[in-house]
């Protein structure tokens, strides 16, 4: 085999194999292969993050959060906590300009002057679902090295801390990151190694969860930089607390995490995509009145109907309703039976029945359909990690 | 306190419901239900559930 390149006789040129252009550059730069080009690195899907971006906002649309534990803020990002009323979570809080090429970002905001003691952990956080990371072979000698990029903005400066961990909590990696400048946009990017031992779903359970500190005691802090056996870690020894400063402020968007030890550009998805991938963890079926689905009597007092969910979800949904005097109806043959509740019961990742058997008396047999009466009823389904 | 139910069509209870505030939550026996998990070790620490409506 022989290779070449062409003599530049203009501004365009050719890459030769045996004589035969390979890569041809035309006038304006651009390069066409005349064979298949196969990266080594995934170009599009290369973000293991989903709603990086912040752009879905299912359950909240935009409001204030004062987090209980383990309560979600924009889509697939969750607020741990271990006291109350330290922190408050919105998406695009304070309403500052995003980075660049973003239209939205996760803000938390601090509510106290909090001293964490030992056993206290402050998150955010997003767990990873095993099939989107079982090529990353964690576990085994062949586990690839990842990379983490995202935009943060605080009002404090200093040394801040994250960590990777396994659902089980036994293998851990605490991170820093530094924010020179108060209240400015700055692009991080840590390279992690993979983890080579330890369990690591491949599944649909947890596969690496991503957190980052906004407070955390000495018990859940360790030496960043490399993997911690047996601990579970959320963040990194000395990294700055948020909540110990009454109204500080932490911002953060374009979060990716992929393969290789580079941070590419963040994976602009279309919103579409990007909803259904939510949706896979998170359904809102109804907020505010309006229809719901059809149903029907299956004896006097007992209605039902199938809802089909629009992406298959992670596991069999939680149904999650918000109750009230009158908030849902079943109409049949213009009978309202008004109700305070239904329920949502998961039957598979694909469907969820909504039903009431308490509260209607209706005709055995009578088709009709569940509304939602109050501009607070809301059901949703729910499979999160 | 979590509740068997019998939804749908189901004769037997296929899921637990539980009222948290002014949500309802219905949780199905689904393993990989991170909500059933948690009713799980609930049960593992010896609580029991109140039972259907009959």
């Amino acid at each position: 085999m022989t290779m070449g390149i062409t003599s530049p006789t203009s501004n365009t040129g050719q890459i030769l194999k045996n004589g035969s252009a390979v890569i041809s550059f035309d006038a304006n730069n651009n390069a066409t292969f005349a064979g298949n080009v196969a990266p080594t690195v995934n170009s599009t899907f290369r973000n293991r993050i989903i709603n990086g971006a912040m752009v879905i906002d299912q359950r909240n649309a935009g409001a204030s959060i004062n987090p209980t534990d383990g309560q979600f803020s924009v889509d697939r990002f969750v607020i741990f906590r271990s006291q109350a009323s330290k922190l408050t979570a919105q998406q695009n809080a304070g309403s500052v300009t995003p980075p660049a090429g973003f239209s939205n970002y996760l803000g938390i905001t601090s509510s106290s002057s909090y001293s964490v003691v030992a056993g206290d952990y402050f998150l955010v956080s997003q767990r990873i679902e095993g099939y989107n990371m079982a090529d990353l072979a964690w576990g085994t000698a062949n586990a690839k090295t990842i990379t983490l990029s995202f935009w943060v903005r605080s009002s404090l400066t200093g040394t801040f801390g994250g960590s990777l961990q396994n659902a089980s909590q036994n293998r851990a990696y605490p991170f820093t990151y530094t924010i020179s400048s108060a209240n400015t946009w700055t692009q991080v990017s840590v390279t992690i190694p993979g983890c080579t031992d330890g369990t690591w779903s491949t599944t649909n359970s947890e596969g690496i969860g991503l957190y980052f500190g906004l407070g955390v005691g000495s018990t859940y802090s360790g030496t960043a930089g490399s993997w911690v056996l047996n601990t579970s870690l959320f963040s990194a020894t000395g990294a700055t607390s948020v909540v110990g400063t009454n109204g500080a402020t932490f911002y953060i968007t374009g979060v990716q995490l992929e393969v290789g030890s580079v941070a590419t550009p963040f994976e602009q998805r279309l919103y579409g995509t990007e909803l259904a991938l939510c949706q896979r963890y998170y359904y809102v079926i109804a907020s505010g009145s309006g229809y719901i689905s059809n149903a029907a009597a299956q004896t006097t007092t007992n209605a039902f109907g199938m809802y089909t969910l629009p992406v298959t979800m992670r596991t069999s949904p939680t149904g999650s309703v918000v109750t009230g005097t009158n908030y849902y109806r079943f109409l049949a043959n213009d009978i309202d039976d008004y109700v305070d509740s239904v329920y949502a019961n998961g039957q598979s990742p694909n469907n969820i029945i909504i039903g009431n058997s308490t509260q209607i008396s209706n005709t055995q047999g009578r088709p009709g359909v569940f509304t939602a009466t109050n501009a607070a009823s809301f059901v949703a389904a729910s499979a999160e990690l | 306190m979590y509740k068997l139910f019998c939804g749908g069509f189901s004769k037997e209870p296929d899921c637990v419901l539980l009222q948290k505030d002014n949500i309802l939550l219905t949780i199905p026996f689904d393993p990989a239900n991170t909500d059933y998990q948690a009713y799980l070790k609930w049960l593992e620490e010896g609580n029991t559930p109140l039972p259907a409506d009959e």
